[in-house]
């Protein structure tokens, strides 16, 4: 969980009226895009990059197009317990997110070839999606593409459909589970 | 005429860039900063934080551009849900081509300047424009 953390932070503090509630609704569901984490109302952070800080700072036009007030602040926590409460929230997150997408694909291993094709198409973008907002990275990260890759895998999945008994069971990730209990 | 934009460029300000140059500005000259209070007076900023021609009513700033300059070629409309994709991903358009053309400029972003991710992306997007207008043309992808 360490390796991809710089330290500084990324805020995007925000006041929008209440109504219209169009603007607060298109706000709310960009910063659930980008997977922020909440530090209290109105005041939402990311780790800090190019990118995060630009796209928070749309986010902040957006919310002064909409008729309310915003700024973009660069900070560090004062102290790594801080730190660290931020980003196992923002882990836990996606790791909720990341077994969304192991039990839709545990559900659809049962299914017949078409469902299985369909399933994958829509995980995979539903992986690429969580995957972008993802800063701490946990072993769901791992165990969600190998989800989705064993039910693209032709080889095996057949194996596994033919076989009544084992329908539906995605053999793989429970066991990379055992393997790589997150920290 | 002078443009100023946001230094570090991605695919919305590079696409931008040649959209100016191509169709608006033949002779632009594009200076980068990074705070919007160092943009120089008399220049035109595109795709920083309050500029007229940014991010406006769920567009990013290609799109803004193409409206506030009527440009409504439909070529440029297609490679718009392309920008458009790449730089927001909230799946307005059908675009499959963005990440890829995302990946692109994300690794020139890391390699290259910004003067030289436009001598090299100019060209790509020439491409990209042409390869457009024929599918559009045609009706189906060009070979």
């Amino acid at each position: 969980m360490t390796a991809t953390r710089s330290g500084e932070w990324v805020l995007l503090s925000y006041r929008l009226p209440r109504e219209p509630s169009t603007p607060r609704i298109a706000v709310w569901r960009k910063l659930r895009r980008l997977g922020v984490a909440q530090i209290s109302d109105g005041l939402v952070a990311l780790p800090a990059d190019p990118r995060t800080r630009e796209q928070l700072e749309w986010v902040a036009e957006e919310v002064t197009d909409g008729g309310g007030s915003a700024a973009i602040w660069l900070a560090r926590p004062s102290t790594r317990a801080q730190e660290d409460q931020l980003a196992k929230a923002m882990a836990a997150a996606r790791a909720a997110e990341y077994q969304t997408v192991i039990a839709a694909a545990a559900e659809a291993a049962g299914g017949d070839p078409a469902v299985r094709a369909s399933a994958v198409r829509r995980l995979r973008k539903e992986l690429r999606a969580v995957q972008r907002r993802d800063y701490f990275p946990s072993a769901e990260r791992d165990q969600a593409q190998t989800a989705v890759q064993a039910l693209a895998a032709p080889g095996e999945d057949d194996m596994r459909a033919t076989r009544p008994g084992r329908a539906g069971r995605p053999a793989r990730p429970v066991a990379r589970q055992a393997r790589q209990e997150p920290a | 005429m002078k443009w100023a934009t946001r230094a570090g460029i991605h695919i919305d300000r590079a696409t931008c860039a040649w959209l100016i140059r191509r169709h608006i500005d033949e002779r632009a000259e594009f200076i980068f900063v990074t705070d919007p209070a160092d943009i120089p007076a008399g220049t035109t900023a595109f795709d920083i934080p309050g500029a007229e021609l940014s991010h406006h009513g769920g567009d990013c700033s290609f799109e803004t551009i193409l409206r506030r300059y009527d440009l409504t070629d439909p070529v440029l409309w297609r490679i718009a849900a392309i920008v458009h994709e790449a730089d927001l991903e909230d799946q307005r358009y059908d675009a499959p081509e963005a990440p890829g053309l995302d990946l692109v400029l994300r690794g020139l972003s890391i390699t290259r300047g910004d003067d030289d991710i436009l001598t090299i992306t100019g060209p790509v997007f020439d491409g990209i424009y042409e390869y457009c207008k024929r599918a559009i043309l045609l009706g189906r992808e060009p070979a």
